[in-house]
């Protein structure tokens, strides 16, 4: 967080339950990325109910990924559902930057 | 400790050695950079006697002796290894005991061949939820046990002696309720709290530099000091509190702030119980704690001799203890999680090996060892074994338990040892000067210092001064996807239904009456000042609801209320 802060990026933590906190937050900040942090299992639900909740509200460009304990398997069916990047542990802040650089949607950075 | 003849050639010594060094780096093209712990300390490249010329006999001591430097006992491991404490904890309440017994037979064994059950409870749990709530799904039986109410720790210990058997319940905040539970669950069979062996967590201050929610650090205080009330008077076996050195470590702290701060909190939690009305000797030897032990070997060894050193004399000086079990640091090794890989996750094994060869050279008292697959999923039967099978080997093959202290009069550990102490005095008295652990928590400046820590890490791993094999040194492109364990998908499902048939066929009325009471102990509770708990109100009234069939989710529902639980404070 603090290194996406140094280079420029506005980063809003919310801890959270369920997945509508998050699409509230999400809304209301107007946000072009959504970057989920797991590190306990259980991820699977939260990210099923993100994406059918941001095709319900019409965030579908927002470009969505996620981080952590996230096994290989997990991460195929995540990409398949239309989470963006998924980052495993080794992964850093480097290339979390570089991919929302090239990905997001058509913000200049 | 040294007479001037053997300081004169000591520093000759030096001079010599040096001279040889550096000539040896100039043709060598060393880097330069200067030699320091992973906590950042600087250290030379070898040692001599006079560089403990410093130290009085005193601080060293003896093991078995105040303070405490060299071990809490005369005897290290020679009558008695350490105990095999490994986590445990998965799916179905059945799930977990099924890997309970099967390392058990691997031969898991705790003190006098007693079994030792080291459980972790689940996410929902964690959460201080039922498993029918929403934000339960894809958590039940996840990181540990799906175990919610006495019906649960029934399955659980199903056919066990609660008397002949130590229990470890690894909460989050549900310490109340889990505890309350397990004393419910014996009296069922009879067994008197008296008579119960195991430990609480009792430690609520996570929330200093974990994002998650939780109760507000005063208020957290105050239950950690109602447990430690209650228990003292009611189960002089059970092990109150659980330090969570390892959490700051985890979450990045250095070594030296994971003693430094711990103590800081320690001494916090030692005045609000005396504020309370509680004696130090009459609670402390029943305070244990969870240390991390990660990868810079001599750094770590020396970190736990440090903190039995500044606990025992920060305990006998500050708050009068004169039993000796009231100033020992009684450690649970935690082998460091975060250093692990995810990359060739076999060369964790590696890792572990090394850090528990580590514990055992600094005197540890139990060990879980985390298993090779720790940064995939949790332990599969296969890696849970090769864990325990660490701690076999050394205490079975190297012949370490045989002395004990055996790095003591190594210059080097000595001189580590008085440094890293006095660096983690020089943390408490920063903490003290802002009025103690829960002032700075509030202020922010424990979770600043920790992220600060984490950031340099972070740092010197993306860098490449920090290497870690198979990361960012000795990379493999191509990864076999490894074997990953999986709670069973019908977990869920089962659980939900037992929680729903629990509160249909429970004595409704008890359950209504013993809540409202709860209800009623909790709101007074979160009125009370430190200076008029020792009533242990709550505590009963939580026993209660426990006796009641109430869950984990509903008690937790009724203190998050009280005590206005929210994003960390």
């Amino acid at each position: 967080m603090r290194m996406l802060r140094d280079r420029g990026f506005e980063v809003i933590f919310t801890n959270f339950l369920i997945a509508e906190e998050i699409l509230s937050s999400a809304l209301q900040e107007d946000v072009d990325v959504i970057g989920i942090s797991s590190s306990s299992g259980g991820h699977m639900p939260v990210f099923e109910d993100l994406l059918a909740g941001m095709r319900r509200q019409g965030l579908d460009d927002v470009l969505l990924v996620g981080g952590g304990i996230i096994p290989p398997r997990d991460i195929r069916t995540l990409k398949e559902w239309g989470v963006a990047e998924v980052f495993r542990p080794g992964s850093s802040a480097e290339d979390l930057i570089d991919f929302i650089r090239k990905n997001v949607r058509g913000v200049s950075l | 400790m040294f007479d001037e003849k053997t300081l004169t050639e000591s520093q000759e010594a030096e001079a010599r050695w040096r001279a040889a060094f550096n000539r040896l780096g100039e043709r060598m093209e060393s880097n330069g950079r200067p030699s320091e712990t992973q906590s950042g300390l600087p250290i030379k490249n070898a040692y001599f006697p006079h560089d403990i010329e410093h130290l009085e006999f005193a601080q060293i001591g003896t093991p078995g002796s105040y303070p405490f430097t060299r071990g809490n006992l005369a005897a290290q491991y020679q009558f008695m290894s350490w105990a095999n404490q490994p986590v445990i904890g998965y799916g179905l309440p059945e799930h977990t005991r099924e890997r309970m017994d099967y390392l058990a037979a691997q031969g898991m064994v705790g003190y006098f061949g007693r079994p030792f059950y080291n459980l972790v409870y689940d996410l929902v749990s964690h959460e201080g939820l039922d498993p029918d709530h929403q934000a339960a799904r894809g958590r039940i039986g996840q990181c540990g046990m799906a175990v919610y109410s006495v019906r649960d720790m029934g399955r659980l210990f199903n056919g066990l002696d609660l008397r002949k058997i130590n229990v470890v319940h690894i909460t989050y905040y549900q310490v109340i309720p889990a505890l309350a539970q397990y004393i419910a669950y014996a009296e069922r069979l009879g067994i008197q709290p008296v008579d119960l062996r195991g430990n609480s967590m009792n430690w609520y201050h996570q929330s200093a530099y974990v994002g998650m929610s939780a109760f507000p650090p005063d208020q957290a205080l105050k239950l950690a000091v109602e447990l430690v009330s209650f228990c003292t008077k009611q189960m002089p076996r059970w092990n109150t509190t659980n330090f969570f050195c390892y959490g700051i470590e985890e979450a990045g702290g250095t070594a030296v702030e994971e003693i430094g701060l711990m103590l800081a909190f320690g001494k916090e939690l030692v005045r609000a119980c005396v504020v309370a009305g509680l004696k130090p000797d009459d609670f402390l030897p029943r305070f244990g704690f969870q240390i991390a032990q990660a990868n810079d070997f001599f750094e770590e060894v020396a970190k736990i001799r440090a903190m039995r050193r500044i606990w025992a004399t920060t305990m006998h000086e500050t708050f009068g203890a004169v039993d000796p079990r009231s100033m020992q640091v009684r450690i649970h090794t935690h082998t460091s999680g975060a250093v692990l890989t995810a990359q060739q996750p076999l060369v964790n094994l590696i890792r572990t090996t090394l850090q528990a060869f580590g514990a055992a050279l600094a005197g540890t008292q139990a060990m879980e060892v985390s298993s090779y697959d720790e940064a995939l999923a949790i332990p599969t039967a296969e890696a849970a074994t090769l864990a325990l099978r660490v701690q076999q080997v050394i205490q079975e093959e190297t012949n370490v338990q045989a002395v004990s202290d055996p790095l003591a009069g190594s210059y080097y550990v000595e001189a580590l040892t008085d440094q890293i102490a006095k660096a983690a005095l020089a943390i408490v008295e920063k903490v003290e000067a802002q009025g103690g652990y829960v002032a700075a928590q509030q202020k922010g400046w424990i979770r600043a210092e920790v992220e600060r820590s984490a950031a340099r890490w972070r740092g010197l791993v993306n860098s490449g001064e920090r290497r870690i094999v198979g990361q960012n040194c000795y990379v493999r492109a191509e990864e076999p996807e490894p074997e990953i364990f999986e709670v069973s998908p019908d977990v869920e499902q089962i659980a939900i239904e037992r929680v729903r048939e629990l509160r249909e066929t429970r004595d409704s009325a008890r359950f209504e009456r013993a809540m409202y009471d709860f209800e009623v102990a909790a709101k007074s509770f979160a009125k009370q000042k430190v200076s008029e708990l020792g009533d242990d109100k709550l505590m009963l009234a939580a026993i209660e609801a426990a006796r009641a069939d109430a869950t984990t989710g509903e008690m937790m529902g009724v203190l998050k209320s009280a005590l206005t639980w929210g994003p960390p404070h």
